[in-house]
């Protein structure tokens, strides 16, 4: 077993180190620690403006969302091994070779995944705030806490995913009724206590009032997810001879309008037959957004009015643009290889689909601005949403081509996409908490998106088709 | 065995399965180019470097029309990378490449609009069944009888049964005859084919061998790279070997004469390794 452990963490360094390079990807967990170092130097003017109370909740809300983004990343049922690994041959396939059950190997994949991310983004992270807070007037308890509680909010967001992930690859019948109780049972804390239910997050309760109780209280609740997901866990058993209806050919006629309608075509029954579509949507979508709801919810009194739904439409809009990643994660340019495609032709072909995937966040901001009592403010929020991700989208292709969930660990391109998005989103928020009407200036955002998306073309059309 | 496939794609005389009576036509798709070349792939100081290693070390060889032209060598000998640089998917480092008269370099999908390539590994997409992932094909090289060749393909090569399953869940022989269906389905003038046969068992190896024989002699080329000499020995025109990305050798099969591929190819790359 830990002969496999080590084994696995280090197949996974190389994986990264061979697509970036060792110095290049050693660099990444330097660049989170300088972050959490320069930004905790900054502490003192934060709190002016923000109470630590508040500050620590948007910090914590930001690990929970890495441990959504990992778990949601490899964690997704039966097509796990498929999409994580695509054809690659790697140790996660020696049940095939080796006395070892698809279980052993599938706990001990969670367990490395768990290890090697936090010292990827936790570890430098609380190590970058421990360095700073001697010089900003911190006792030395607060850093430890800080790791303490981020490690288990990081842990919270990864369980969570995988237990209905888990839950979602047995059935989607199950995790439905799953998630309406879990919406009740929100909704009525909220209703009950007139309480952010954000509040009741257990690592924010032992960050703010520490206690051996909630400690162990946290420490089981995560513990029993991870074992109820992994006994729930089945293997995606491969070599089934199901039977398909053609339906390439019946949608290529239907998306004739399309730039290129037999590639939208197959994004389309990529999405559906591999279960990303539903999965995504929930996952990496609706669940990671309405916990920010929640979090961004307790800083709404330092929003102006209707702040609140402008500021969730920036984010959504960033959120969003990751769709591209769903349509570009398991489908290599290698498949295509054989075919008169060109890099530009896919790249148009998969902003054609993603734009058609963009009907998901616009209901999802009118759904939330109808329910918020907000509907007036629809019209300025789509105008902010789907903009931004639009240009995210547009830095994305210029960054990664076709690979934007393996390139987004290169440090140079991290560090580019979160200026330029961050840039965005505070520019068009900050226009629209003026005035929500100068939501319209969002428009102009799909200039430089356009841009964006052209230079991405010419950029990966003459490079070489990276093989991962 | 289905006889109502478009005679002209097909190569009947040669393949024991399909009748006899229905071979003649040469004619060509519609929109298919056919440039009037006798040689139809040339190489010149064809160079790629990976980093410290030289992958392709300045190779020079020409293909002519209606040849079966073998490329053998050990594994890592630079054969893929060959396929891959003559085919657009990767750039050289260095040297000229052309193909039916199309610089790779300059129009790498002009290239691949024209021939017929099996990549090193078979790789359809997985969610696609195979009967769509050729409908797919047939979608993106616009050929309008694409369902009428493909119900062709898969009786030729006996996976109907299989048309209607994800790729993801076909085993590797039954990939491997959907990548060579893909690969001749819209009947190019030139094929380039990477291992064609290494998943198929003997009796589709056959099926294989004799369809690619029947091939060229229709006037069509065929780019075979294999190390299995015993293959390469029996059904390629010409061959050219290649070690440590070095071409060693380039000779018709017939010169040969008393010697075995095998006795030669191993002498040669003993000699390279002592040197």
């Amino acid at each position: 077993m830990f002969e496999l452990f080590f084994a696995m963490v280090k197949e996974e360094w190389r994986v990264h180190s061979t697509i970036f390079g060792n110095l290049s990807f050693a660099l990444f967990p330097v660049l989170i620690f300088w972050i959490a170092l320069m930004g905790s130097f900054l502490l003192p003017v934060f709190r002016e403006a923000l109470p630590a109370g508040n500050l620590s909740i948007v910090i914590h809300s930001t690990f929970l969302m890495l441990g959504f983004m990992v778990g949601a990343f490899g964690l997704l049922g039966t097509e796990v091994m498929n999409r994580r690994f695509g054809q690659a041959s790697l140790l996660s396939y020696s049940a095939r070779s080796l006395p070892l059950s698809e279980r052993v190997i599938f706990t001990t994949f969670v367990i490395k995944d768990t290890v090697y991310y936090f010292f990827l983004w936790v570890f430098p992270f609380g190590l970058g705030f421990a360095v700073a807070s001697p010089f900003i007037g911190l006792p030395p308890v607060v850093p430890a806490l800080l790791l303490l509680t981020l490690t288990l909010a990081f842990l919270y967001g990864l369980c969570v995913i995988f237990f209905l992930s888990t839950v979602y690859s047995r059935s989607k019948k199950i995790l439905g009724v799953l998630l309406l109780v879990i919406a009740a049972g929100i909704g009525g804390i909220t209703v009950l206590t007139g309480t952010n239910p954000a509040r009741f997050f257990p690592p924010l309760i032992l960050f703010t009032d520490f206690s051996w109780e909630m400690l162990a209280v946290s420490c089981t609740v995560i513990l029993l997810l991870f074992v109820v997901s992994l006994l729930l866990f089945s293997p995606d058993i491969s070599g089934t001879s199901k039977h398909y209806q053609n339906r390439l050919s019946p949608l290529t006629r239907k998306l004739s309008f399309f730039p290129s309608p037999p590639l939208a075509a197959k994004d389309l029954i990529d999405l559906s037959r591999s279960g990303s579509l539903i999965g995504q949507t929930l996952f990496s979508f609706l669940i990671p957004l309405v916990v920010i709801w929640f979090f961004l919810s307790v800083l709404s009194g330092y929003f102006p009015p209707h702040g609140l739904l402008l500021m969730f439409s920036c984010v959504t809009g960033v959120i969003a643009s990751t769709m591209y990643t769903w349509l570009t994660m398991f489908d290599t340019f290698g498949a295509y290889a054989c075919l008169p495609v060109s890099v530009r032709t896919l790249i148009v072909s998969k902003i054609t689909s993603f734009s058609v995937l963009q009907l998901i966040p616009a209901f999802f901001i009118a759904a939330t601005a109808l329910l918020s009592g907000e509907g007036l403010y629809l019209f300025p929020a789509l105008l902010l949403c789907i903009p931004i991700s639009f240009f995210s989208l547009g830095v994305t292709v210029w960054l990664t081509g076709l690979s934007p969930s393996v390139l987004v660990y290169d440090v140079k391109v991290m560090v580019t996409y979160l200026a330029l998005s961050g840039l965005a989103v505070t520019l068009m928020s900050g226009l629209a908490f003026t005035d929500p009407l100068y939501s319209l200036a969002g428009l102009l955002l799909l200039f430089p998106a356009w841009w964006f998306m052209r230079k991405g073309m010419t950029r990966w059309e003459s490079r070489e088709q990276p093989g991962f | 065995m289905q006889d109502n496939y478009p005679d002209r794609f097909s190569c009947r005389d040669r393949n024991p399965h399909i009748s006899s009576d229905v071979h003649n036509s040469t004619e060509i798709p519609a929109g298919d180019v056919k440039p009037a070349l006798t040689t139809v792939m040339q190489a010149e100081d064809l160079t790629k470097v990976y980093g410290d290693l030289t992958a392709v070390d300045h190779v020079t060889l020409s293909v002519e029309k209606g040849e079966l032209f073998g490329l053998l060598g050990p594994n890592g000998s630079g054969k893929s990378t060959m396929i891959k640089m003559m085919t657009g998917q990767i750039r050289p480092a260095g040297g000229s490449a052309h193909v039916l008269g199309i610089d790779v370099m300059t129009d790498p999908v002009g290239v691949r609009k024209l021939v017929g390539i099996i990549p090193e590994q078979e790789t359809p997409p997985s969610f696609l069944t195979a009967a769509e992932y050729l409908d797919f094909v047939g979608a993106i090289r616009k050929i309008p009888d694409i369902g009428e060749r493909a119900a062709w393909w898969f009786d030729f090569l006996d996976f109907a049964d299989k048309k209607d399953v994800l790729c993801k869940d076909l085993s590797r022989g039954t990939r491997q005859k959907l990548m060579f269906a893909q690969a001749f389905i819209h009947t190019p003038e030139l094929a380039l084919i990477d291992e064609p046969l290494i998943n198929f068992d003997p009796i589709m190896q056959d099926v294989v061998k004799k369809y690619l024989a029947g091939y060229v002699k229709d006037g069509n080329t065929v780019f075979l790279s294999t190390h299995i000499l015993e293959i390469a020995e029996e059904i390629c025109s010409r061959f050219a070997i290649l070690h440590k990305g070095r071409l060693l050798y380039t000779g018709a099969t017939a010169d040969l004469g008393d010697r075995h591929l095998d006795g030669l190819f191993l002498s040669l790359v003993q000699k390279e390794r002592h040197v």
